[in-house]
């Protein structure tokens, strides 16, 4: 099914001191599509910064003869008027510079068939950590958020209060909050003296120049009566078991040794 | 069993009975003591960030564990001369779980090392020696298949403790995980007091030994004595005048036989089992990154390893009933040589395994491998020298072993960094593993030689009429010559082939 549609996606990111490039991409026949109309190729571009970028679509050599192409470029509802065309690739270049540029560009071709290909232009995405951390009260949680390949301008950490979020401030609260900035790409953040209360979800925000990003965290805070019973649990198991085993050992001797003077006592006899 | 005939002749190992209770408890301390340094590793990404350490830092606290593990071999072996089994294995299981217990409440990486490191693994030490020692002691004719039960309890420990470790630490973190292993880890008392004591500590036996011209060995101590026999006491016939002259060498060999140092079996076993370590432990480390390097995702990469163990789980008793039988027990050492060289040469073969497939049968063989390797090594070290020695021979060949343990898996490391390709480390360690058993092969041909030959010249020169024993061909005086000679044991178990055949066709012991 979907391996007949390989319809590559060109897509050129320059910037002014590098030279173009462009990959070859093949758009196999429609024709073997009947029915299969309304799917669509999909493609993440990251952008952490503003530039220049062509996204095109082109159309393989083996294809070229099929006329009655009409292609159309659109972000969202809007139309992208400008269209740099050949004979066989369809191109917009676009100037990202901020938040608004970004999004999902398609391009759309219509023949006897309908294919798309959409671009999600968006920013780095930064990677939270999906399993709870799980701490003491008392004790220190240490969260650490990492942007991969990006740096980002600035870090910033929020906590979730109800449903609204609140910037912390490790200024204000030197004691409670340490946040270090630990290399370009990783932040990190100790939260000192845990309480209930620190309970909850947490978020650090990495800034760009295109937009922000968000990473989830969540932190547990626990007594420490939660792992005292089953260690408390654990422990009687053992001193039970031990106690069981003592205690058939001794009435076995016990056995023997009746059993062996009950012997003796025939061996005499018999003497 | 039949009561002993004469006074002073030791009864032989029970071979059943509450044996099986001591293999269970073997199992278990065992099974704790090699698969908890693998399965700490799933909290050490969690401590890396906690203590803000890179990951090197946070791997000292395995290595520390491992070397202390095998370093404290021989402090083992005295304890166990001095004060038998169960002692040292409760203490063993205490100074574990208070270690992993004090650990919950580290505060610096330094006290990891300690609290994990040290302590620990100095109590894992004082566990996995005795358990080892003690099936000696309960079992001579089903030994192998006691010593294959007992050490699968690694793969089965390492079963279960990687997805509890992971679901300890999802629910309780790292320092409540601590605490509960810790809670776990006192559950080796309970095997050590599966550990009833048991032995012979008879005059005739002492003076057997003393005939041998060797030290003065420490008996295993009967049920609740302690028995500090000084050699002043042991009439010394033929002592050599190295031993005979100073007290303090008497005193160590008292408590670790150092003339072992002179008897040829252990010098074969220690050497080839050095050179083999240095090839035994590397695959496995780098088997699910070599997996992830050729492009296998992560949880197919973890699933090689569980199919790894699940083999070697079969395969352990499986190697020891096999190493039990009439035909394979008095050949035990060529068929530990061969499979030490069987692994050597699937680790050899793994880089042309291509893909997935490749690499399961890779597993697979490997597991099988493993498990008949591990089945046998204490095994065939107890053949060699005998249980009576077998306490201070553990001893000696752990530490010995410690070294290239330790070595090997960095040394394959630097052989995959200078070369950025994995199959100089798979061909590094086929190539020692199949020197170490062709070594171990003939070597052992030639020990087995040298034995016939002295057993000869013994027959020869022994008056008959001295030595009763040899004219009789009953399981237990071959027991008793067991205990009693502190040479290798293939003598006996020549001639109780006669006596097995009989036993096969009468009821068996269980």
């Amino acid at each position: 099914m979907y391996p007949l549609v390989i319809l590559h996606i060109l897509n050129t990111i320059f910037e002014s001191l590098l030279p173009p490039e462009r990959r070859n991409i093949f758009h196999k026949q429609y024709f073997k599509l009947s029915g299969v109309s309304g799917t669509y190729v999909e493609k993440n571009i990251t952008l952490d910064r503003g530039t220049r970028i062509e996204l095109s679509c082109r159309l393989d050599n083996k294809y070229s003869h099929l006329k009655s192409l009409q292609v159309t470029w659109k972000r969202g509802n809007e139309t992208v008027r400008h269209i740099n065309k050949t004979e066989t690739s369809w191109s917009i270049q676009l100037r990202i510079s901020d938040n608004s540029k970004l999004g999902s560009y398609s391009c759309t071709l219509k023949g006897e068939e309908e294919i798309s290909a959409i671009f999600h232009l968006q920013v780095p995405k930064i990677e939270g950590k999906e399993k709870p951390i799980v701490s003491y009260e008392g004790d220190t949680a240490v969260m650490i958020c990492k942007s991969f390949g990006y740096t980002p301008i600035a870090w910033t950490w929020y906590m979730t209060n109800g449903s609204e979020q609140i910037a912390i401030n490790d200024t204000l609260l030197a004691n409670k909050y340490v946040i270090h900035r630990i290399s370009a790409n990783v932040t990190h953040m100790k939260i000192l003296k845990l309480t209930k209360e620190d309970n909850g979800v947490y978020w650090c925000e990495a800034a760009f120049e295109l937009g922000k990003s968000k990473g989830k965290l969540k932190l547990k805070v626990l007594s420490f009566m939660v792992p005292l019973k089953p260690f408390l649990a654990i422990v009687a198991e053992v001193v039970i078991l031990v106690t069981i085993i003592f205690l058939y050992e001794m009435y076995s001797k016990k056995k023997e040794k009746s059993a062996e003077a009950e012997k003796e006592f025939d061996q005499i006899e018999q003497l | 069993m039949p009561p002993p005939a004469t006074t002073g002749r030791a009864p032989g190992p029970p071979d059943g009975g509450w044996g099986w209770a001591v293999v269970f408890g073997a199992f278990i301390s065992i099974g704790f003591a090699y698969a908890f340094p693998k399965g700490l590793a799933i909290f050490f990404k969690e401590i890396q960030d906690f203590f803000g350490t890179s990951y090197s830092e946070i791997a000292w606290v395995s290595s520390i564990m491992l070397a202390t593990t095998y370093g404290a071999g021989p402090i083992s072996s005295i304890l166990v001369n001095r004060y038998g089994s169960r002692p040292v294995v409760i203490f063993g299981g205490l100074l574990c779980g208070i270690g992993m217990v004090s650990a919950a409440f580290c505060t610096s990486i330094l006290q990891l090392y300690i609290c994990v490191g040290f302590i620990t693994g100095f109590g894992l030490a004082l566990n996995l020696q005795p358990s080892v020692i003690i099936i000696g002691k309960y079992f001579l004719k089903r030994r192998p298949i006691a010593n294959g039960l007992a050490m699968a309890g690694s793969p089965v420990m390492l079963c279960t403790l990687a997805p509890l470790n992971q679901f300890l630490f999802d629910n309780f973190g790292w320092r409540g995980s601590f605490l509960i292993l810790g809670a776990i880890l006192l559950n080796c008392c309970v095997a050590g007091a599966l550990f009833r004591p048991i032995g012979p500590a008879t005059a005739s036996v002492k003076t057997q030994m003393a005939e041998e011209g060797k030290g003065a060995l420490k008996e295993e101590v009967t049920e609740d004595a302690m028995e500090m026999s000084s050699p002043t006491n042991v009439p010394m016939e033929n002592k050599t005048e190295e031993e005979g002259g100073k007290d303090c060498c008497e005193k160590i060999n008292q408590y670790l036989d150092f003339s072992l140092f002179k008897h040829r079996g252990f010098l074969i076993y220690l050497i080839g089992n050095v050179l083999m370590f240095l090839g035994f432990f590397a695959p496995i480390v780098f088997l699910a990154p070599y997996a992830k390097h050729i492009g296998i995702d992560e949880y197919s990469a973890a699933f090689l390893l569980s199919i790894l163990a699940i083999v070697d789980m079969i395969a352990r008793p499986t190697t020891g009933i096999i190493a039990n039988s009439k035909w394979v027990r008095p050949r035990i050492q060529y068929f530990f040589s061969f499979s030490i060289a069987f692994n050597g040469t699937c680790h050899l073969l793994c880089p042309l395994a291509s893909g997935y497939t490749g690499l399961v049968v890779y597993s697979i063989f490997f597991g099988l491998a493993f498990g008949m390797v591990c089945a046998m090594l204490f095994e065939t070290l107890m053949d060699l020298v005998g249980a009576a020695r077998f306490t201070s021979a553990v001893g000696l060949v752990t530490i010995a072993e410690c070294c290239t343990i330790l070595l090997g898996p960095p040394i394959g490391g630097t052989l995959i960094d200078t070369f950025g390709d994995y199959k100089y480390m798979f061909i590094k360690c086929g190539a020692v593993m199949v020197l170490a058993g062709t070594f171990l092969f003939i070597m052992n041909y030639y020990n087995y030689r040298m034995l016939a030959k002295e057993e000869k010249e013994r027959k020869v020169k022994e008056d008959p009429k001295e030595d009763p024993v040899r004219t009789e061909n009953e399981g237990r005086n071959n027991w008793n010559k067991e205990t009693a000679q502190d040479g290798p044991e293939l003598e006996p178990l020549r001639e109780e082939q006669e006596g097995l055949k009989k036993e096969v066709n009468g009821t068996n012991e269980v």
